[in-house]
């Protein structure tokens, strides 16, 4: 069986300072990984080689059954969409142009971009402004319109560069739900976070969501939610003191100051 | 939305149809022999010149992220320049007779867009190498525009007196009289290259997004900037060899019609071709009639037109 995303061995390097440094990760498709680690980590990196963005020094990337760099462009965005960190949007499009200029690989009619478009746009629940330019959008609508034009992309592996970044509480929520649903629907999912705790609102079985930590561009860990000694992994990983809280049948891990 | 497309079609294809019957009064068999020898292949060149200078400027403004990205700052007019000048320049040093528009156009044009290509493809590379930022590659445009202005100088420097005449009227940018035969001559070149920008909506749409999501969404981005850096220098290299360096009307065109109808390459590449038309028709046809007797070449007035909206830009965008 192919996997969603499969990395053997993956150095790469920039300005003769590796950002990844013997990287082996898989991913099965329908699989839920969360990847953690501190800023500078390689966490990014790692999503650009998965997208064939960023040259290997050594080892390989395999996306579905093949190398990204070597795919044509439409048959590299039918087996992965990315959810990147920044806009990037230079014009006032609105939101669903924007979206319907995702169904790129598509070969469709403009009708059925449209329709797919404002599909993608309810499930985040933002028809209401679906007609205002993007760039006039708060930057947690701007969100959402993002994660639209990832879902409209419809590939079966969704990378997710903190997704909750910038938004407010419920925002946050909102979109860990979606991204659990996502996830229940069948798409493979990874997705690199900095907040552990917002991945209890993805549901599910805790011990079904994966998380690995990277750090100076290598895997530290590769473990679950349910882990009873995640706390001390991550802790370890961000180079702080954690512990961990039950409130209300949830599990909390808190950075603490001092040793 | 639609009623706003309609206007402006309207109006732009009112422009282009009324201009040939604007101006001095036409009567008899040589009024006739004016306008349909003289006016009307002459509106219909400004139309085909415009349309395409504008689509090139709205496909350059997407590629290069940048509402300032035009043939005439990235380079491309003043390569297609420096190339059509060698060719007037040294084409009668060469012993290459009858220097008419017309028998020069196929030579003109071909030294034109070498002069664009050798412009353009370093610019090309550095754009495809998909290290360098956007700006960087306007600045670079920048750079190679005024190498090649210079060396264009130093050219017409060493010309002698009837190849510098030729050299002067035609590197103001003017729309020559023309007959239908350079029209059948343009259309070859100007032609594909709009079917080819056209074709590539769907791309420059997904580049609004930022060029990386565009790469991520199936855009090959690299190919898709050499693409339309390299037609879009055909398209002008064609236009170029004919009418000189018209500046400024795929700087200003696309412009208008974005705040007219918002940034939709779906709407902007088809109406910068079709507003694009209009403009250069009306802008020739206040050529011929602001000095009573003489004509301005339409150069003159879209540089004039243009120069402030560049000036307006750069004040707006710094603003922003």
């Amino acid at each position: 069986m192919t996997t969603a995303l499969h990395i053997e061995g993956l150095t790469v390097s920039a300005r003769g300072r590796p950002l990844l440094d013997g990287v082996t990760l898989s991913l099965a498709p329908g699989e839920m990984l969360a990847l953690v680690g501190p800023n500078g980590a390689g966490k990014t990196t790692l999503i650009r080689a998965a997208l064939g963005m960023v040259k290997a020094a050594s080892g390989t990337v395999t996306l579905g059954d093949s190398d990204p760099r070597a795919l044509g462009g439409r048959d590299r965005a039918a087996r992965a969409a990315w959810l990147p960190q920044t806009g990037g949007v230079v014009e006032a499009i609105s939101a669903l142009e924007l979206v319907e200029s995702a169904r790129f690989r598509f070969h469709e009619t403009r009708d059925e971009s449209r329709a797919a478009a404002q599909a993608a746009l309810a499930r985040v629940k933002a028809e209401a402004f679906a007609q205002r330019p993007v760039t006039q959008l708060s930057g947690g609508e701007q969100q959402r319109v993002a994660l639209a034009a990832m879902i409209a992309q419809q590939a079966p592996l969704l990378l997710l560069d903190e997704p909750a970044n910038h938004l407010d509480p419920a925002q946050q929520i909102a979109t860990y739900k979606l991204i659990g649903e996502l996830w229940r629907e069948g798409c493979a999912v990874l997705c690199v976070t900095h907040d552990i705790n917002l991945l209890r609102f993805v549901g599910g079985d805790p011990a079904r969501v994966r998380i690995a930590g990277l750090a100076e561009g290598r895997l530290s860990f590769d473990s679950s939610l349910a882990d009873p000694f995640l706390a001390d992994r991550v802790a370890r990983l961000f180079g702080v003191r954690m512990t961990t809280h039950e409130v209300g049948g949830a599990r909390l891990i808190l950075a603490e100051d001092g040793p | 939305m639609k009623a706003k497309i309609a206007i402006l079609c309207a109006v732009s294809l009112a422009v282009l149809a009324l201009s040939p019957f604007v101006g001095a009064p036409l009567e008899g068999e040589q009024g006739r022999f004016i306008l349909w020898q003289l006016r009307v292949p002459r509106a219909l060149m400004a139309a085909l010149v415009g349309g395409v200078l504008s689509l090139v400027g709205a496909c350059f403004q997407t590629i290069f992220a940048n509402p300032l990205a035009a043939p005439s700052t990235v380079g491309t007019t003043a390569g297609a320049t420096l190339g059509a000048l060698v060719a007037l320049v040294l084409g009668p040093a060469l012993g290459l007779s009858s220097y008419a528009a017309t028998a020069a156009l196929p030579l003109t044009a071909l030294a034109a867009f070498a002069g664009a290509m050798i412009v353009s493809l370093p610019i090309a590379a550095v754009a495809a190498s998909g290290r360098a930022r956007v700006n960087d590659v306007l600045l670079a445009g920048v750079a190679v525009s005024l190498a090649a202005g210079a060396l264009a100088t130093g050219l017409q420097y060493t010309a002698d007196q009837a190849a510098l005449q030729t050299a002067l009227l035609w590197s103001l940018g003017h729309l020559p009289q023309v007959g239908y035969r350079d029209l059948l001559m343009l259309l070859p070149f100007v032609v594909p290259v709009v079917i080819v920008l056209l074709l590539q909506t769907r791309a420059l749409n997904a580049l609004l997004g930022g060029e990386q999501r565009a790469f991520s969404q199936g855009v090959d981005v690299p190919r898709v900037r050499a693409l339309t850096l390299g037609i879009g220098a055909l398209g002008v290299a064609a236009c170029v060899a004919l009418c000189g360096p018209i500046a400024f009307v795929g700087l200003v065109v696309p412009h208008i019609v974005r705040l007219a109808l918002g940034p939709n390459r779906r709407v902007m590449l088809p109406m910068s071709l079709i507003v694009g038309a209009g403009f250069l028709a009306a802008c020739d046809l206040g050529g011929r009639l602001i000095l009573p007797g003489r004509e301005l070449p339409v150069g003159v007035i879209t540089a004039a037109l243009g120069a402030p909206t560049l000036v307006w830009l750069i004040i707006r965008g710094n603003r922003a």
